[in-house]
């Protein structure tokens, strides 16, 4: 099949498969539209995921295992843009926060100044060492009592600084927009950590970004569970503000009420329905004006340049091109987008649940995705994230109706039944790693190639 | 993008991951389906076309070499002549479209390198031709893997050829001099008491007092009986010490003789020897 | 005596544990660094290969308490530990024929064996759930201590206690023997030589004689006995839990680049100094302090430099400090 055909066929398959979800109950679909819209609008943020992975491994061949932990930094941006402010936490503590982190960034600013600026040996290495521990005392003494008082604030309810959101805490839910504009702030969020992570790993002799953002991610999401002045920790933020309508609100309102009625809802259903569609449609513009963009700069000449420094970074070295940099580049990019997706992601979700960050989830099955899909295509990408999610929820159903049908002639109450179905979650990850090894295998450049 | 996808990784060199060094590039080549028997010697690659890789463009146009035993034959020619893809041709690296490679009299085109080896074929190739992170001793030993029998006789052998590494036995060869190094490398290859000895380039990047030397150690094993098939740049000195002559030009026999004809041949010097 | 007791307070909090938790991970970043040298990728199925010879193990030491086979003092998982060996083995080499084999065939890069290591990840990751389930499992019978803290007190009057668990004297005994075991095998062997002249130069190796299959072959057999050691006796001497396991990834990746990826004396001195930045950053020095200081000085808080859930963060932070010095890691890797 040429890949012209290939790409619409493709994607018209995994159409259906949302479709069936949504129409039939037959087999391990639910017939639940509802069921189907929650699918694609997580399916249509891992879309930006894999996009972003795309640019960074597809464009420049740089192997981020640390996606989680710039989705996780887009999570923290919901809150810290759409909660409100706490109520005397600045007064009480979050001033000493700021001023402690400003001395622990003098500290270590103050110690990089003396290594580059004084004369290597003994004395260098003692100033060097006395600033960081006079610097970390002073730091740790000034920060601790900023989060005691910012913690014992309420610790129940708050016990963290809160956000920006303009509503304050009664009204903070009428300001829903503050999630959408912290959806380019978590992709700032995270383009930060990028560049602090690029800089130091790329910069290397040889680079080693793989480990470093595998540290990197398990590192943010040590400190946004550790860190509760900054989002309550494991103590987590529920109640974030939506961009769209409330479910209760819809029902209360008579035009909604006639309108679901026309069209032979009942009113809940269709409630549920019409804040998920709205989810879908933002986030639909969102990743088409991404596609967009992504398809641009690929054929633009800095997407050639790209892909001249992949193919042959030599020969683009010896045309003057700093390849570092551009790798930089195209690595904070690339996460930025993890931010963003991870910023939406919290929007969709309405919670910050540091607890629910695992790898496997957000780093690796991203990468199933993006290698499934078709690294280098950002059509590829997108069908991978369709395509993987998908599977992913599905799995746990036909899991279910596999074990059933194993056990079916088992006695019932035996140890091993029991054990069989109580299992039958586990499917998903071996169904995951079993996808991806057949792709790799007899489709190593994906399912939608790289032209 | 090479055709395989297997091959392709975006230029990721990430050292966390993966690690390129050491890795294999050898490819044995296939078999050429068209036998060609233009003459008979104890190692002849006979009449061989070819080039890398199952569509590459030929390298080789109809080319032999042939190597007797105790003799050392020389293969020279200017750069890109195709001397050293000659010699990796003999050796089974190359896709030949046409020829015959034999050793004794036995047709081995169909062999992998590695059978070659076990056959009596040695191969030091130019580059990467030792094991750096081992000692000089293990080196030899690693020589002599194949073998089933006592190899500290050979391993004896060798070092009264290069007495120097007698003394560096136990030093890591990647610490050695260049001249050092390709002694353990001839070293290496003997262990498996090859009947064939082929050198690529023995003398690339060493002074000309150990380039002397070596040619020394290697008219001494030719002596023991071992053929002796070698590419050089310094055809001149190479020449000197060869039974037999091979310049290439364009992957074609342009020249063949004994090294004093060749060295004599006005011809020759004119365009190879610079006169 | 202040200093005595400042010492044992040390030894007990500090050094016992650390050099403990050392050998555990030099265990695995020897699997690591022999993968990374002889098949030439880092393998992201590590830490879920661990769980799965340290389940296996269990399974082996819960049939066998069943039986009332014991080996008291000792705990039944050493019983059991052979066995395990030989089924991670197994499954390791049948991993190796169903997956990384065909990559070989092809000559594919390194990075195509990272990217089929991720798929296997998943699939032991599913594998060790789908069998065990993903809680704790208790598996520890035998003495607990070789060294009991009261014990300890009444016998040399100190204030403070030394305890000193079975399991820490196991690790520390047993990851000498299999150290000195692999580095005789290594250096001394044939078939050892053979592995290091493949890692070190593969062309040169074929044209030796040397078989890659069965180079790889032992290397995953290797790789099967010290992942199954070093996840049973993590297991012994802290909990085992399937995702644990998997997060240790981190720190052994840490240890085996900070010694140097693929040089196996490298992994050890990684492994310990990974152990021992993680455990005295996130240890509350209070205990220790209060003896060596004047009443005066004392301090009042924990002087606990970062809070243990960072202990990820120390070993990254080690391992970034170690390669802006030295990029090569400790020990001259492959990784240059």
């Amino acid at each position: 099949m040429s890949q012209s055909l290939r790409t619409p066929v493709l994607f018209f398959v995994v159409a259906l498969l949302f479709i069936l979800e949504g129409s039939t109950s037959f087999w391990v679909f639910s017939g639940s539209w509802n069921s189907s819209l929650a699918i694609l609008n997580m399916a249509l943020i891992s879309a930006i995921m894999a996009l972003g992975v795309n640019l960074q491994w597809g464009y420049a061949g740089l192997f981020n295992v640390g996606i989680m932990g710039f989705v996780a930094l887009g999570g923290l941006a919901t809150v810290l843009i759409s909660m409100p402010v706490t109520h005397g936490a600045w007064s009480q503590g979050g001033i000493g926060i700021v001023f402690g982190l400003l001395v622990g960034a003098a500290t270590v600013i103050a110690a990089v100044l003396l290594h580059t600026r004084m004369a290597a040996g003994r004395s260098r290495t003692l100033a060097v060492l006395g600033t960081l521990i006079v610097g970390f005392f002073v730091y740790r003494y000034i920060f601790d009592a900023g989060v005691a008082g910012v913690e014992a604030i309420n610790p129940a309810q708050t016990g963290f600084l809160g956000g920006l959101n303009p509503g304050g805490p009664d009204n903070y839910k009428a300001h829903g927009y503050m999630t959408v504009l912290a959806w380019p702030v978590g992709g700032l969020l995270a383009a930060g950590a990028a560049w602090v992570v690029g800089k130091t790993a790329l910069g290397l002799r040889s680079d080693y970004l793989a480990i470093a953002t595998l540290g990197i991610s398990e590192i943010v999401i040590a400190v946004i569970k550790n860190e509760d002045w900054l989002s309550r920790g494991v103590k987590n933020v529920i109640g974030l503000p939506r961009p769209v309508p409330y479910e209760i609100d819809l029902q209360q309102s008579a035009d909604f009420v006639a309108r679901a009625d026309s069209l032979g809802l009942d009113t809940t259903t269709a409630s549920t329905l019409a804040v998920k569609l709205s989810y879908s449609a933002l986030f639909t513009v969102v990743l088409v004006a991404l596609i967009i963009l992504a398809q641009l700069s690929l054929n633009s000449p800095w997407g050639r340049m790209m892909r001249a420094i992949r193919d042959n970074e030599v020969a683009a070295q010896a045309m003057g091109k700093d390849v570092t940099k551009r790798h930089l580049q195209i690595f904070v990019l690339g996460s930025a987008l993890c931010g963003l997706a991870g910023a939406m992601m919290t929007t969709l979700d309405g919670q910050f649940i540091p607890g629910t960050y695992q790898p496997l989830r957000f780093t690796f099955l991203i990468w199933v995705m993006v290698i499934v899909g078709g690294s280098g295509n950002n059509f590829g990408s997108v069908l991978g994230a369709f395509l993987i999610w998908y599977l992913w929820v599905q799995v746990e159903p036909l899991g279910q109706w596999l074990m059933a049908v194993i056990t079916s002639s088992m006695a019932d109450g035996s140890a091993l039944k029991d054990h069989l179905i109580n299992s039958a979650a586990y499917m998903r990850l071996f169904s995951m790693g079993i996808v991806l090894l057949l792709v790799l295998r007899f489709s190593p450049r994906g399912l939608i190639p790289e032209k | 993008m090479s055709g395989n996808p297997y091959q392709d990784d975006r230029g990721n060199k990430d050292a966390s991951i993966v690690n390129p060094k050491g890795s294999g590039t050898l490819v044995s080549a296939t078999g050429t389906g068209h036998e060609m028997h233009t003459q008979e010697a104890f190692l002849i690659g006979d009449s061989m076309t070819g080039g890398y890789g199952k569509s590459g463009p030929d390298i080789l146009h109809d080319c032999t070499i042939a190597v007797d035993k105790g003799e050392i034959a020389v293969i020279v020619g200017p750069n890109g002549a195709g001397k050293s893809t000659g010699m990796k041709a003999v050796f089974g690296m190359l896709n030949l479209r046409q020829g015959s490679v034999r050793l004794g009299g036995e047709d081995i085109t169909d062999l992998s390198p590695q059978a070659r080896v076990r056959k009596g074929m040695g191969f030091v190739p130019q580059t990467h031709n030792i094991f750096t992170s081992m000692t000089v001793e293990e080196n030899l030993e690693m020589g002599g893997f194949i073998r089933e029998d006592d190899i500290q006789d050979t391993i004896e052998q060798v070092y009264e050829l290069f007495p120097i590494l007698r003394d560096k036995r136990n030093q890591p060869a990647g610490e050695l001099s260049g001249g050092q190094r390709q002694q353990v490398a001839v070293g290496r290859a003997l262990m498996t008491k090859p009947t064939v000895l082929m050198l690529d380039e023995p003398t690339a990047g060493v002074s000309p007092i150990v380039m002397d030397e070596l040619f020394d150690r290697i008219i001494e094993v030719a002596r023991t009986g071992i053929s002796i098939l070698m590419v050089e740049q310094n055809a001149r000195q190479a020449l000197e010490i060869a039974d037999k002559g091979y310049v290439l030009v364009q992957g074609s026999n342009a020249h063949t003789g004994s090294g004093k004809d060749l060295l004599a041949d006005p011809e020759v010097r004119q365009s190879f020897l610079g006169g | 005596m202040d200093f005595l007791n400042a010492l044992v307070a040390l030894s007990n909090f500090v050094l016992i544990p650390a050099i403990a938790y050392g050998s555990q991970l030099a265990l695995g970043a020897l699997g690591v660094t022999l993968i990374y040298g002889i098949l030439r990728f880092s393998n992201f199925a590590h830490g879920d290969t661990m769980a799965f010879g340290a389940m296996v193990t269990i399974l082996f030491t819960w049939w066998f308490q069943s039986m009332g086979i014991s080996i008291h003092p000792l705990p039944t998982a050493l019983l059991a530990l052979p066995f395990g060996i030989v089924v991670t083995a197994m499954l390791l080499i049948l991993t190796d024929r169903t997956v990384y084999r065909f990559y070989r065939r092809v000559k594919a890069k390194p990075i195509v064996f990272v990217m089929a290591s991720m798929g296997v990840m998943f699939i032991m990751n599913g594998v060790v759930r789908f069998i065990i389930g993903p809680g704790d499992q208790r598996f520890a019978d035998g003495e607990r201590f070789i060294i009991r803290a009261r014990d300890f007190k009444n016998a040399t009057g100190l204030n403070e206690g030394l305890a000193f668990k079975t399991s820490q004297g196991i690790t520390i005994v047993t990851a000498i023997i299999v150290v000195a075991v692999l580095f005789w095998f290594l250096n001394r062997t044939r078939t050892g030589k053979s592995m290091r002249a493949f890692s070190d130069n593969e062309d040169l190796a074929l044209l030796s004689g040397i078989n890659p299959e069965r180079v790889v072959m032992i290397t995953w057999i290797i790789v099967a006995a010290l992942i199954t050691i070093a996840g049973t006796l993590y297991g012994l001497d802290k909990t085992f839990k399937p995702f644990t396991y998997f997060q240790l990834l981190l720190p052994i990746f840490a240890s085996a680049i900070v010694g140097g990826l693929g040089n196996p004396l490298g992994a050890i001195a990684g492994g310990f100094v990974i152990a021992f930045s993680e455990v005295t950053i996130t240890y509350a020095w209070k205990k220790v302090a209060v003896y060596l200081l004047p009443e005066s000085l004392e301090p009042s808080g924990l002087v606990q430099l970062m809070s243990t859930d960072y202990k990820f963060a120390v070993s990254f932070v080690i391992l970034i400090v170690v390669l802006l010095i030295k990029p090569t890691g400790l020990f001259k890797g492959q990784s240059v």
